[in-house]
């Protein structure tokens, strides 16, 4: 178990400077990577102010979506709009604390992943919007004029912002996913209640003690005999800490669940709408099933 | 009155042994993970355990009970239509994307004499008189895919001059004015109509500000340490919050404010006599971000602070103040574009040609059908939705301050 733990501390350090190291590399939270001149193709000219937004000020531009970013921590976002003719194009660079924290907001994002190979990143994408990953950048480029712009054009304003963005790596806990069964391109991750929402309510607030540190990783199930379940797993930096959250969510579990059966350091329950789910911590893992169905 | 949030008993279901045994199987094959899968997670944690919650947060107190002590109009919420909604769908309205101004313009019309069972002339004189100032709150969000369709304002704006309402008397507002201009809504395409935006923002000072460096705050306060748009907003009518906004300059910048006052605009409280709302049809998360939303975040200042406390308890508690519950007279959701998931903010991979639009003076019935719809899609298209009825309490608690009806037993939805 020391061996273990030494190895763990060893291999975050190794982690550490790997991504220190590419930060160096690229570019620093002091000096962003520019937003593309009028020159990222010919006859394009920018169109008003650039625009930034940090902070909680986010919502001022995007509204309620502003919770799903700065619960996956969300640094600023830069806003700059085109045009040349009728056509607009506007970039929307979204900085995020981490790599991770923007491959999170990416996969609630992404819906069914369409990428245009032209892109030179992740992405998925429309003729009217493209959504793109890089390092710690969640970037959308709006095609949105009265009259479009065209591919390529999308494809060289995401390009031109995406060359000054540095690669991180993006270790998350999507690992800890079985592949048996998963239903491909739904995984997600999860960094607090509001990318929880739409999967299920567990009870208020921080239910699952993140503490807007921790990630889960997140995926449907469908198994060949039929069966369909979601699950949920939390690796925690401990076992104390997972205890500590298990027995948080035990005593706060929400009113519309209602537990049906109990052992150490698990539970089962049933929701609103007789389903079937339970919780269990193994270690410093929690792992967590609801929607079940036969 | 206190506020009762709703709940209801989880049902007496019971998981045997037999289906414990089968998760547990699952659960358990999900546990043998390989030493680098499990290494890999952990090194995504931070170091330091997270933070314990002490609880979940208590509701933050509000002012809605000086809401309740003025006395109601005629023309109150829920409107003359209470739990009324009407739904007008033609599937040419919106051909290879673009608006047929001509199908929604017939839309809009079929949809106001459906709600009313009468003329548009008659149906005119239920909500307005000709000297009136209307004020069509449009949602300037997600601007060219999923804020309010010019042709639907161009429809709302031809029914009401057409009525006997002079042009000069009909304003398209919104909180930001430089969203109104984003979206399309300048005066060189509405000549004549006035446009507003209840407060400005210096974006110049925005960005320096983002940026860590020294900003130009000229431009945007005033020489008192005020907002210059402050004078915009009422300080005798106001949301109150026991949650404070943020005190640091940005903050102010964008909101006015930053107490525990949310301010109406004075646009609302002096000058309009009606408000007709044009909301979008879209998400926000797992709830919607609809009639209700629109003008319960639109009408006030300082908003960003009540979005986590309270966030929709607000779309029920701003219109249950007078400046909304006794002028906003009509709704209609612009669902010609809708969108089910990714919002509330623009997101193309989940926005959808739907050639919809809906009717309604009672926001909170119009709500819970469109909730119902979004709910739909959202299955339809294989979209996790979380059907947990605390994404749907707010109506409720609506309904039990008599703003509208959200039992949708009460609801009568009418589709043409």
């Amino acid at each position: 178990m020391k061996g273990e733990r030494a190895g763990r501390v060893a291999a975050l350090a190794a982690l550490a400077c790997l991504i220190g190291g590419s930060a160096a590399a690229g570019q620093t939270a002091a000096q962003p990577p520019p937003i593309p001149g009028a020159g990222f193709s010919p006859g394009w000219a920018a169109s008003g102010p650039p625009r930034a937004f940090t902070g909680q000020d986010l919502f001022n531009q995007i509204d309620g979506g502003a919770e799903l970013f700065l619960e996956f921590g969300f640094v600023r976002l830069r806003l700059q709009a085109y045009a040349k003719g009728r056509a607009e194009l506007t970039i929307n660079a979204y900085e995020m604390e981490s790599a991770a924290a923007a491959l999170g907001v990416y996969l609630m994002k992404m819906g069914r992943e369409t990428p245009f190979p032209e892109i030179a990143a992740r992405n998925s994408s429309e003729e009217v919007q493209a959504t793109v990953l890089k390092g710690r950048y969640f970037v959308q480029v709006d095609n949105l004029g009265q009259a479009p712009a065209s591919k390529d054009e999308l494809a060289a304003l995401a390009n031109a912002f995406l060359a000054g963005v540095a690669d991180e790596p993006a270790p998350s806990p999507l690992d800890l996913l079985p592949a048996a069964g998963r239903v491909g391109g739904s995984e997600r991750l999860i960094r607090g209640p509001y990318g929880l929402q739409p999967y299920i309510t567990l009870g208020e607030g921080d239910i699952l003690s993140l503490g807007g540190r921790v990630f889960g990783a997140l995926a449907p199930y469908r198994l060949p005999g039929g069966e369909t379940f979601t699950r949920l797993i939390v690796p925690y930096p401990d076992p104390e800490a997972a205890a500590a959250a298990f027995a948080y969510l035990r005593t706060h579990l929400d009113p519309y669940l209602k537990i049906t059966a109990e052992r150490p350091e698990a539970f089962d329950f049933v929701d609103f709408q007789a389903r079937k789910g339970s919780v269990v911590r193994s270690g410093s893992i929690l792992d967590i099933l609801f929607n079940v169905t036969d | 009155m206190k506020r009762q949030p709703y709940r209801s008993m989880p049902p007496d279901n019971a998981v045997g042994r037999r289906d414990f045994l089968k998760a547990g199987g699952a659960i358990g094959a999900g546990l043998v993970l390989t030493g680098r899968s499990l290494l890999a997670a952990q090194q995504t944690q931070d170091q330091q355990p997270p933070a314990k919650p002490a609880g979940p947060p208590p509701r933050p107190k509000t002012n809605i009970e000086d809401a309740l002590k003025v006395p109601k109009t005629k023309w109150s919420l829920p409107g003359p239509f209470p739990g009324r909604v009407v739904e007008v769908h033609d599937p040419a309205a919106m051909p290879e994307g673009k608006v047929d101004a001509a199908v929604v313009k017939a839309m809009f019309e079929k949809g106001i004499r459906a709600l009313t069972g009468q003329s548009l002339k008659k149906s005119f004189g239920l909500f307005f008189t000709k000297s009136d100032v209307v004020g069509l709150k449009v949602n300037p969000v997600g601007p060219g895919l999923i804020s309010t369709r010019l042709e639907l304002v161009d429809a709302v704006v031809d029914w009401l001059t057409s009525c006997g309402l002079p042009r000069r008397n009909v304003i398209i507002w919104d909180r930001f004015d430089y969203m109104l201009k984003d979206a399309g809504f300048t005066p060189e395409r509405y000549p004549g109509l006035g446009i507003e935006g209840l407060q400005t923002m210096d974006e110049a000072a925005a960005i320096a500000a983002s940026e860590g460096k020294a900003a130009d705050n000229g431009k945007w306060l005033a020489a008192d340490g005020t907002h210059v748009s402050a004078p915009n907003f009422d300080r005798e009518v106001f949301y109150w919050a026991d949650v404070e906004g943020p005190k640091d300059l940005p903050y102010l910048n964008q909101h006015v404010f930053n107490g525990k006052f949310s301010y109406f605009g004075k646009l609302l409280t002096k000058k309009l006599t009606k408000i007709v709302n044009l909301p979008v049809f879209k998400n926000t998360g797992n709830a919607i971000s609809m009639a209700t939303k629109n003008i319960g975040y639109g009408a006030v200042c300082n908003t960003n602070r009540l979005h986590q406390p309270l966030f929709l308890d607000v779309c029920v508690e701003v219109p249950a103040f007078w400046p909304v519950r006794d002028k906003m007279v009509l709704n209609v959701t612009d669902g010609l574009r809708s969108q089910y998931d990714g919002g509330p903010d623009k997101n193309a991979k989940f926005a959808y040609i739907d050639n919809r639009l809906y009717f309604a003076s009672d926001p909170f019935a119009l709500d819970m059908v469109c909730h119902t719809g979004i709910v739909a899609k959202r299955k339809e298209m294989g979209v996790a939705v979380n059907e947990n009825p605390r994404f749907t309490n707010y109506l409720r608690y609506a309904e039990t301050l008599g703003l509208g009806v959200a039992d949708p037993a009460k609801i009568t939805h009418l589709k043409v």
